[in-house]
This record gives C-alpha cells, structure tokens and sequence, in this order.
C-alpha cells in the first residue's frame, strides 16, 4: 500500500521525539574532551624545554616561530615562543618531535575570536603567566 | 511561432546542494536538463604543489585535507606510496589498527553521504540522524588520535600511536549498534515512497558509461562493475578478511544509495573481524627521522570511499618528494555529472549530485 513506508518512518521520528535527548545543553553544559584531544594553544614547560627548536623545524607550516638565547655558559635558552595558530594545523608533529616533554596542549576548542592578533601568542608569555598566577 | 529559448542557469558555488563551492552551469529548456557544466577550481589549494617543499613526514597532514570527511583512507594511501617507494616495512598490528580505522572512516562518510543525500530531498530530519551516527565515530576517532576529521592518524611506517582498549571497547559497542542504526535508517529512508519515487530509475549510468568515464568506487559498482582495489589488490590486510563487495544492477540513483548501505554492513564486517583478530606487537615499524627514499617513483591507489585513490610520487633522492600526484576519484566521477542530468528535471540533478557524492577538498585538491 502506498504510504506505509511514510507512517513508519513517522514511527520512527515520533518515538524519538519522546526519547532520549542526544544532545547536551551547550554551553552550559560541555563534553570533556580526550587524553589525545589536539586543539587550543601550546603550554609550554620552559623547565624542560631544551631550547632545541626541533618543534619549530617539524612545523609543516612554520607557525612556530623561536628566539633562542645563550647564555654565559652556552647554555639555551626559550625567550620567545610565538604560536601563530592562523596557520596551525593541529597535526602534532611539535609535540612528536620534542624528545624532552615539554610541550602539551591546553585543550580548550573554544578558539573562535573577532580578531587576528588573537591567533598569535606567545607560550613563554603565558607560562610566565601561570607561574605568577599560582604564586 | 512562438519560441522558446534555452536558459543558463548557475547553481552555485553559493548553493545549500552542491556540497561545497562546486559551479554547475545548468542549460535548461523550460524545466528539463540540456547540459550541465561543473565548474572546478573553487576550493583549489595547490597542495600537489606544497607537498613539493615539505618532508614526506610534513606531507601527511595535508592528505587529510584532501576528501575530508575521509581522511584516514587519505593518509593510507600517501603512507603507502612513501612505503612503496622506500621500502619500509608494516608490522600486522599496525595493519589491523590502520584497517579499523579506514573502515569506520568509510561508514562515516557513507553518513555524509546519507545525510546530505536525504537533505537534498528535502528531508532535514534524515540529515540529522546520520550525523547523530557519524558522531559516535568521531568520538572514537577523538579517542585514538586526538581529532575528529583531520585526524593524520596513519603514518609512514604504521600509526601514530597505539589504540587504547577504550577505543577497541567502544568500537565494538559500534558494530554492535550498525544493526539497530540501519534498520532504522532503512524504515525512515528506504522504505519511504517519495525517496524511492525521486530516485528509482532517474539518472541512470549504464556499465559502459561508467567505465568510459573512469568512474570507481560505489558508484561504478551500482552499474554492475564489481571494481573494489581492496579486492583487487588485496592490500595491506584485506586479503584475509572475509567479506563481500555490494554491486548494483540499474546504475540508477536508488542503486547508488542502496551500495552504501549495503557497504556500511560490509565495513562492519570487516572491523569485526580484525577487532577479533587484533595481534599484539609494534604499532609502528622503523622509519629514520629523516627519511630520504632511494630515487625513483611509485603509484600506490586504495580503495577510498568514493572510489580509486592514487598517489604517484616522484623521489630525487632528498628528503622532500620531487612530483606528488594524486588520482583524485571525486574529480573523475564528477564528469559523469553532465551525462546523468541530461534529460532530467531541475529537481533530479541535486539528487544526481548528490548520488556521485563528489567532495570539494578533493574535488580541486
């Protein structure tokens, strides 16, 4: 009969309909996001940045860009580690060429902003940030 | 006498139905189809050509880019080439993980596919199912890798990182659902009389035309063709899977709808047979951090899900690929497009677009 094949996918619209919701309620309520989550900015830990730069060199877009310093000692030195996420990809390749653990990601997905200066910062910046802020 | 003259009318690139920034110049007379034009280029982004001043390790990202709501079978298949042209070896694990992946990655497109198809129609609502469905592969895409779309979850030389027992878990609370999902989608879509009225019988691809277009995938098989490269080539792993390649017999709009549902049911099958079989051991084989493969080329293609996914690179023995090409099968099924709307209505050729299910990203590459 013509029209069956309607009614029983409004069975299957209605019974929904007063089923489960599928959704959550955004953005007072948020999903937690996972271990291996890649988005938001770099937290650098200058303690264990060895000031390699190899982050920079696996860059496929060159959105890192570095100053190294040397001190006294030859030792290196992070001053400035500038993040251009505009031309980011969030491939991991940074975070997989460090051999020191010093970079993870902050995992906020809440990027979207009005302005481009917003998309360039500076890990080093912020680190120093943290640290006053936990003092 | 009156006259009537033919009428060129531009759908897109600013159209809800094209999927993307794809041109149509549709020649009409009255309501019916003279000749349709695609007009490509919108979405173009030179990667061939970036790929050319990256390392083989930086060109992966970039396949994902390419059919982007398949982007595990597009790393798949660069990874192979680079494989290919430096010998590098795969251990199993990897291959059963690698597998999984593209194969959940084929039933999320298969999603995409469904989705806008039945949006196209004029059914919102079927959209909002597949998409409730796709999530549930994003998130185990989430899981393993770290992304939901652009997941360059597939390297050189085996994956990124090993799948967590979570992943293997909630995949096979997937598989386990593929059942209950389809029979709903098959009561809501299927069964449904206006879907199968617009679709039955209208923009027909005979075998003969398919294969003078160059056409693969599921839309070479709807026309009778049984042309699979995961049959034919038996690559990576699937030489020992069981399973069944879906083939149409009208070459009509219904018939590709109806190959990928069945394929999703297949995908389905496959992952439950390597969630079964899934050996212990390395997750990646050696790969030197600076890889230079030896000079020479190599064409390796996969069996993507809209069809024959190729990747030619040339090596001048450096660390960057010298010429990178890639077979692009959106590209060539979209030739397709001006031949199924001949003859048609306004109407039929969103859903004959839709049923080619050619993606932009890769479309302009």
């Amino acid at each position: 009969m013509w029209g069956k094949g309607l009614v029983a996918g409004l069975r299957v619209t209605w019974r929904h309909f007063f089923g489960k919701k599928e959704t959550v309620y955004y953005p007072e309520e948020k999903l937690p996001m996972t271990e291996r989550f890649r988005g938001g900015h770099l937290v650098l830990d200058v303690e264990k940045c060895k000031a390699c730069t190899l982050c920079a060199i696996n860059c496929p877009n060159e959105a890192l860009k570095l100053r190294v310093e040397v001190d006294e000692d030859k030792k290196r030195h992070i001053a400035a580690y500038v993040h251009d996420i505009g031309r980011c990809m969030y491939c991991d390749l940074c975070l997989e060429g460090c051999n020191f653990g010093a970079l993870k990601w902050d995992k906020n997905y809440e990027g979207a902003s009005y302005f481009k200066e917003d998309f360039i910062y500076d890990a080093v910046e912020e680190a120093k940030n943290r640290r006053n802020e936990d003092e | 006498m009156a006259q009537t003259e033919k009428f060129v009318l531009n759908m897109g690139p600013q159209h809800p139905s094209t999927h993307g920034v794809l041109q149509v110049q549709v020649e009409l007379d009255g309501e019916n189809i003279v000749g349709a034009k695609p007009v490509m280029g919108y979405l173009h982004r030179g990667i061939e050509k970036l790929m050319e001043s990256r390392t083989y390790q930086q060109c992966v990202p970039f396949t994902d880019r390419l059919d982007y709501v398949s982007a595990m079978n597009n790393n798949l298949g660069f990874c192979m080439a680079v494989e290919k042209l430096a010998g590098i070896e795969v251990p199993e694990r990897a291959w059963y993980i690698r597998t999984i992946c593209c194969e959940l990655n084929r039933i999320a497109s298969h999603h995409v596919f469904i989705g806008s198809l039945t949006n196209d129609l004029g059914s919102a609502t079927g959209m909002i199912y597949a998409f409730r469905d796709r999530e549930k592969i994003l998130d185990l895409f989430n899981i393993i890798c770290g992304a939901r779309m652009t997941c360059h979850y597939i390297r050189i030389g085996g994956v990124a990182a090993d799948a967590q027992d979570e992943f293997f878990q909630k995949t096979e609370e997937f598989i386990n659902y593929v059942p209950e999902m389809l029979d709903e989608y098959n009561r809501l879509f299927t069964g449904n009389e206006i879907f199968q009225r617009r679709m039955q019988g209208t923009s027909i691809i005979s075998r003969e035309d398919a294969l003078r277009f160059g056409m693969s995938g599921p839309n070479i098989r709807a026309s009778g063709l049984s042309y699979d490269i995961r049959k034919l080539d038996k690559y990576g792993i699937y030489g020992k899977l069981d399973f069944e390649v879906p083939i149409g017999e009208n070459g009509d709009n219904w018939d590709r709808y109806l190959i990928r549902i069945r394929e999703i049911e297949e995908s389905a099958r496959i992952i439950r047979q390597c969630l079964d079989n899934m050996p212990g051991g390395a997750f990646k084989g050696k790969v030197p951090k600076v890889l230079k493969p030896p000079k020479g080329d190599a064409y390796q293609r996969v069996e993507n899900t809209r069809g024959e996914l190729g990747f030619y690179i040339v090596s001048d023995g450096t660390a960057k690929p010298y010429r990178v090409h890639i077979r692009r099968p959106s590209f060539i099924n979209l030739q397709a497009l001006d031949h199924m709307c001949r003859g048609m209505v306004l109407a039929d050729s969103v859903t004959a677009f839709a049923t080619i299910d050619p993606l932009m990203g890769e479309v302009d590459c």
